[in-house]
């Protein structure tokens, strides 16, 4: 029966992403939306043409290395940053408004910034990091926060120190919100890293979808966001089963 | 007297035990710029960008009326849509499954990456700022009222079909009611992205508000300027973020 109804759930959304590629590929045949939107299976053609490949391939590696450092700077100041103000708990209003100030910011105010305070090659980390920073750090401060008072009490009553509740009781409560701010801060690292290229980076996606725009080259720009995308779309895939796995151990 | 001396001193502490970060910031700021002596037209400190602020508040002022506006209409356009399409997807099972992988898919996508295309296809004008503000907000909109729809209070669903309910019945009185405090939650998570996106995309467009006068300004090399745009549009972020976590909290206790 279960496995009934997911075979099922699965087929109907096989469907719908079968259902969305077709519009996309009518509205290109038939010119519906003008001459900027071209057919999939021409944008897919684009893409893989053997003579441009190395051209895309640049451009990933330059983001992905953008994205894979910032993205781990992110996850390890953020995460330290929330066990900072769970443990010395004075820190944390002062904290909590520093990181919604920071968060508020316009990303392109900061790529300026960072070009003057670092390098052109660094803004997109420096952005990625800090898109990554505040996600990881609301959902770890929430997740600490969510050990049940009764285990708190318990471990008090036993006379636990508390580097010893931290690490029983508090981190393992917190993982899966950990894990789940790890899968939504993919998108916003790669949203980081393109706005950073914007300002001035020598190659990556960002800055081939920008100049694809200015100079009005419609299956390039298609081409660029779609590898934009299908590169997020597999990395929260994989960090998806990677939650789904956190989920069944510790929850 | 004593009493109003200690009065303040305890205001002044829990002021200092909230906005220390942000006060350090600027203050580390204004010293890089001072002490390492650099160029105002590479980078002025706060203080100059205050001072410019303060001395064409109606350039600042119109130019924030112009994003919030489009941040505002788009905004509401796109919770709507999500609340509906949600709806509309609770009532049909089949339709629950076409829809939930794509929007899924484009839930994971980097939406700023988006703005060229948008721009190529409806033009470099507001049409495309508006977009993608609607965007930005359907998604946490349609996730969010998708949970609700579906976590109702328990034993509620069993009485409307003992009733005899239909389901359009069901959906109004029951469901959509029981998924407004999560409606509220999109809403907070979407209004500060909603002016930060409008402003990406002004900037991208060049039309006109916030986005624009950066833009504008960085390409006059008016550091001052651009940068008292994107503080005008990171306190209307900010201010954004309260009301909705304020209009979230009123909303919930008025309906549990």
């Amino acid at each position: 029966m279960n496995g009934d109804s997911s075979r099922k759930s699965l087929l109907l959304g096989a469907l719908g992403v079968l259902g969305f590629a077709m519009t996309w590929e009518v509205i290109g045949s038939y010119r519906l939306a003008g001459l900027s939107w071209p057919p999939l299976t021409a944008v897919l053609a684009y893409l893989t043409d053997p003579a441009r490949v190395p051209l895309f391939l640049r451009a990933l590696g330059a983001t992905m290395g953008a994205v894979a450092i910032g993205y781990g700077i992110g996850c390890v100041t953020g995460l330290a940053l929330a066990i900072l103000s769970h443990v010395v708990s004075a820190l944390r209003p002062g904290t909590d408004r520093t990181m919604a100030v920071i968060h508020a910011i316009p990303a392109i105010a900061l790529g300026p910034l960072f070009i003057v305070l670092l390098s052109r090659e660094t803004t997109p980390i420096a952005i990625a990091s800090l898109n990554v920073l505040f996600a990881i750090y609301v959902a770890a401060c929430s997740g600490l926060d969510s050990a049940s008072p009764t285990h708190i009490d318990l471990m008090r009553a036993l006379g636990a120190p508390m580097g010893r509740q931290f690490l029983h009781l508090d981190m393992p409560a917190a993982l899966p919100a950990i894990v789940t701010s790890m899968k939504l801060a993919v998108p916003a690292a790669l949203i980081g890293a393109i706005i950073g290229e914007w300002f001035g980076a020598p190659r990556g996606l960002g800055l081939l979808i920008l100049n694809a725009m200015q100079n009005f080259q419609v299956p390039l720009l298609w081409s660029a966001v779609l590898l934009t995308a299908v590169v997020s779309l597999s990395l929260f895939g994989a960090l998806s089963l990677l939650e789904r796995m956190v989920y069944d151990r510790f929850r | 007297m004593p009493r109003l001396a200690d009065a303040v001193g305890r205001a002044f502490i829990v002021f200092l035990s909230r906005f220390w970060g942000i006060f350090a910031l600027l203050v580390g700021w204004e010293l890089w710029v001072v002490v390492g002596g650099l160029n105002p037209i590479v980078m002025p400190q706060p203080s100059r960008v205050l001072a410019e602020i303060v001395t064409n508040p109606s350039l600042f002022f119109g130019s924030a009326l112009d994003t919030v506006a489009l941040a505002g209409i788009g905004l509401v356009l796109g919770m709507a849509l999500g609340a509906g399409i949600a709806a509309a997807a609770w009532t049909s099972r089949i339709l629950t499954g076409l829809l939930t992988p794509v929007t899924l898919i484009f839930a994971s996508v980097p939406v700023i990456a988006l703005i060229p295309v948008i721009a190529r296809v409806l033009g470099y004008d507001l049409r495309t700022v508006l977009a993608i503000v609607v965007i930005i907000s359907f998604f946490p909109a349609f996730v969010f009222t998708s949970a609700g729809l579906r976590a109702l209070p328990p034993g509620s669903g069993d009485l409307f079909v003992v009733l005899g309910a239909r389901r359009m019945t069901t959906l109004f009185g029951l469901a959509l009611p029981s998924a407004v405090p999560n409606i509220m939650i999109a809403l907070r998570l979407a209004a500060p992205h909603a002016i930060l996106a409008a402003m990406v995309a002004e900037f991208l467009m060049g039309t006109n508000g916030l986005g624009n006068l950066f833009h504008a300004a960085k390409d006059e090399f008016n550091m001052e300027r651009a940068l008292g745009a994107s503080a005008i549009a990171t306190v209307v972020s900010v201010i954004a973020f309260l009301g909705a976590t304020a209009a979230e909290r009123r909303m919930i206790q008025r309906w549990s």
